[in-house]
C-alpha cells in the first residue's frame, strides 16, 4: 500500500544518457531495477513552460492555452504575454489533492509563479525574478528557506557565458540547495504528496553539449568539460539517493523529465526566409540585425503586404495574418487554409546550406490537440526535427551556427524519462498521462 | 527588488466577514486572500497583470538568455 509520492522531477533529464550512464548512476539502476523505466513522450512543443504543468494538470497545450513562454494575449501584433501562474486556469494535482484534504510540498514548479494558495507548502519555479519578491506560499515560507539553504538559487545566474567553469559550479550549487530544502521540507513538515522541479540538467546540457558529444561538430577534443555532463549526472544520482534514503519504505518514488535533449546544428532565421519567400515586408530593410520584436514596435513591419511573420526560440512559431482577425489582416479567411499548407509545405521542403533536406515538421494546432483555447500560432515549427533551432533576427541571412542569445549546442528531443519506483504505469505514457497516474493512486 | 504597493479601503464588515472565510485555509491574513483573489480576477482578461514592469523586465531578459526566445 503506498501512503505518498514524491516525484523528482529533473528538467531536461534524456534516457538516452541515463540509459548510457547507468553503470555510473546507482540509485537510479535501483529504482529502475525494483522498478520501472520508459521513455515519457513529451507534449509539443515540448518546452519547460507549459510542459511541467501539461503532467501536473493532466492537460495538453491546446486545452491550456498556453504554448510556450510567451502567449499572445489579444490578435495585436505586439500582444505576447509571459506566461505566469496566471496562464494556468486548470487545477494541478495539489489543488485537487488540497480539496480532498491531503497536504503537498510543491518547489520549483515552472508556471508557479506568482504563487498560488495551497494546502501545504509551495516554492515557485524558476521564472520567479528574484528572491526578494513573495516567492512562495506561504509567504513566510522564505525566511525558513534562508534558514536552511542561505541564499536560495532559482536559477542559474550568467548562464550565457564562455566561462564554462563558472556555469558548471553554479549549477552545482544551485541543484545541491534545492536538494537540501527538499530533504528539510520533506522531513520537517507533513506531506502526503511532494514534488520538485530541479532545472540543472537543462542548463548543463544546453551550455556544455559541444563538449560532450564527440559527434558535434564544434567538439573540442581537449575540452576539459568533456565529462561535465557526466560528472553531473552522477552528482544528482548522488542526492537522488541521499533524498530516497530518508523515506519511509511506503513512497511511491517517480523521476522524471518533461523533454530530452538532443545536438542542435544551427538555427533558421524564420523572419528572414519569410521575407525571401515573399510571405514577409518590411518598409525598410534593417542596416544592422535586428530582432523582429523590435521591428514590430517600431513600426517596420509593413503589415498590408505580409501573409505571415514567425518567433524565434527552440521552435518555430508561425503566425498568418488574417483579414478581420489581425488588425491589417491580408488573407482571406477563405485562403487561410490554402496558405497554411503552401508555407508548411515549403517549410518541410526547406534543405540545409548544402541542399540536404533538414527534416523539418510543422504541426497544426487543431490537429494535435484536444481543446484549443488562447491564441496557438498558426503553424508549429520543428527546424530540422529540433535539429536546428527558430531564430527571430532579421538582417544576417537564414542559416545560422551562432545563436543570438549565445552559445548552445543542443536543443530539446521529444522524449523525457519516467522512473517509478515500485513500477506504476506498465504502459506508453505521454506528459498529461502523469497527473491520473498520481491520482488513482490516492484515490 | 521591493514591491510598488497602494493601500486598499475596504468596508469593516466586509473585512469582518473575509477573516471568517479565510479561517482554516491556508490564507494567513485578509490582504493575502484579497491579493490572490483579484490576481486570479485579472488573470482571466488574459494579461500578465500579475506581474509589475520590473518583473516582466527580469523575466524577459532572463528567457531570452536561457535561449527560449
Amino acid at each position: 500500500m503506498i501512503s505518498r509520492v514524491l516525484v523528482i522531477g529533473l528538467d531536461c533529464l534524456d534516457p538516452g544518457l541515463v540509459e548510457r550512464f547507468l553503470d555510473d548512476l546507482p540509485t537510479l539502476r535501483g529504482l529502475i531495477e525494483a522498478g520501472e523505466f520508459r521513455r515519457l513522450r513529451s507534449v509539443d512543443p515540448p518546452i519547460t513552460v507549459p510542459a511541467w504543468m501539461c503532467a501536473f494538470t493532466g492537460r495538453d497545450p491546446g486545452e491550456l492555452g498556453v504554448y510556450g513562454f510567451r502567449n499572445r494575449a489579444d490578435r495585436s501584433y505586439d500582444g505576447l504575454r509571459i506566461a505566469t501562474s496566471a496562464a494556468f486556469r486548470a487545477r494541478a494535482l495539489w489543488d485537487e489533492l488540497g480539496e480532498m484534504g491531503l497536504r503537498s510540498i510543491v518547489v520549483g514548479v515552472p508556471g508557479t509563479y506568482p504563487p498560488k494558495p495551497v494546502k501545504g507548502l509551495l516554492v515557485s519555479g524558476f521564472l520567479t525574478p528574484s528572491t526578494e519578491t513573495t516567492y512562495t506560499f506561504p509567504p513566510s515560507l522564505k525566511h525558513r528557506i534562508a534558514e536552511i539553504v542561505g541564499e536560495y538559487i532559482i536559477d542559474v545566474r550568467n548562464f550565457r557565458t564562455q566561462d564554462k567553469a563558472h556555469v558548471i559550479a553554479e549549477v552545482h550549487r544551485m541543484t545541491e540547495r534545492r536538494f537540501r530544502l527538499m530533504e528539510a521540507l520533506m522531513k520537517d513538515e507533513a506531506w502526503d504528496f511532494a514534488a520538485f522541479v530541479e532545472m540543472g540538467p537543462d542548463r548543463l546540457h544546453h551550455a556544455l553539449w559541444a563538449h560532450h558529444d564527440r559527434t558535434h561538430p564544434k567538439h573540442d577534443p581537449d575540452s576539459p568539460y568533456k565529462d561535465a555532463i557526466r560528472d553531473y549526472y552522477r552528482f544528482l544520482d548522488g542526492w537522488v539517493g541521499r533524498l530516497l534514503d530518508a523515506l519511509p519504505g511506503d513512497t511511491q518514488v517517480i523521476v522524471m523529465s518533461d523533454h530530452g535533449i538532443q545536438p542542435m546544428y544551427g538555427g533558421i532565421a524564420v523572419n528572414e526566409w519569410l521575407i525571401r519567400e515573399g510571405y514577409l515586408a518590411l518598409r525598410e530593410y534593417p542596416r544592422e540585425p535586428a530582432r523582429i520584436d523590435d521591428l514590430i514596435a517600431r513600426g517596420l513591419v509593413d503589415w498590408s503586404r505580409t501573409v505571415a511573420w514567425g518567433e524565434g526560440g527552440y521552435y518555430g512559431r508561425i503566425f498568418l495574418n488574417v483579414k478581420g482577425r489581425e488588425p491589417e489582416g491580408t488573407v482571406s479567411p477563405n485562403e487561410y487554409d490554402a496558405v497554411r499548407r503552401e508555407l508548411a509545405q515549403k517549410l518541410e521542403a526547406l534543405t540545409d546550406e548544402e541542399g540536404k533536406p533538414l527534416g523539418t515538421r510543422v504541426l497544426f494546432p487543431e490537429e494535435i490537440y484536444r481543446e484549443v483555447n488562447g491564441i496557438p500560432p498558426d503553424l508549429i515549427v520543428y527546424f530540422g526535427g529540433l535539429r536546428w533551432r527558430s531564430i527571430g533576427t532579421v538582417g544576417k541571412g537564414i542559416y545560422w551556427h551562432e545563436n543570438d542569445t549565445g552559445p548552445d549546442d543542443a536543443n530539446h528531443a521529444p522524449d523525457g524519462v519516467f522512473i517509478a519506483s515500485p513500477p506504476l504505469a506498465g504502459r506508453e505514457l505521454s506528459l498529461p498521462d502523469i497527473h491520473d497516474l498520481i491520482l488513482d493512486l490516492y484515490r | 527588488m521591493e514591491y510598488d504597493r497602494v493601500t486598499l479601503k475596504i468596508p469593516r464588515p466586509l473585512y469582518e466577514r473575509l477573516k471568517r472565510v479565510i479561517e482554516g485555509t491556508g490564507f494567513r491574513s485578509v490582504n493575502e486572500f484579497v491579493v490572490h483573489v483579484l490576481r486570479d480576477l485579472v488573470a482571466e482578461t488574459g494579461e500578465d497583470a500579475a506581474l509589475t514592469p520590473e518583473e516582466i523586465r527580469i523575466i524577459r531578459e532572463r528567457l531570452r538568455k536561457l535561449g527560449y526566445f
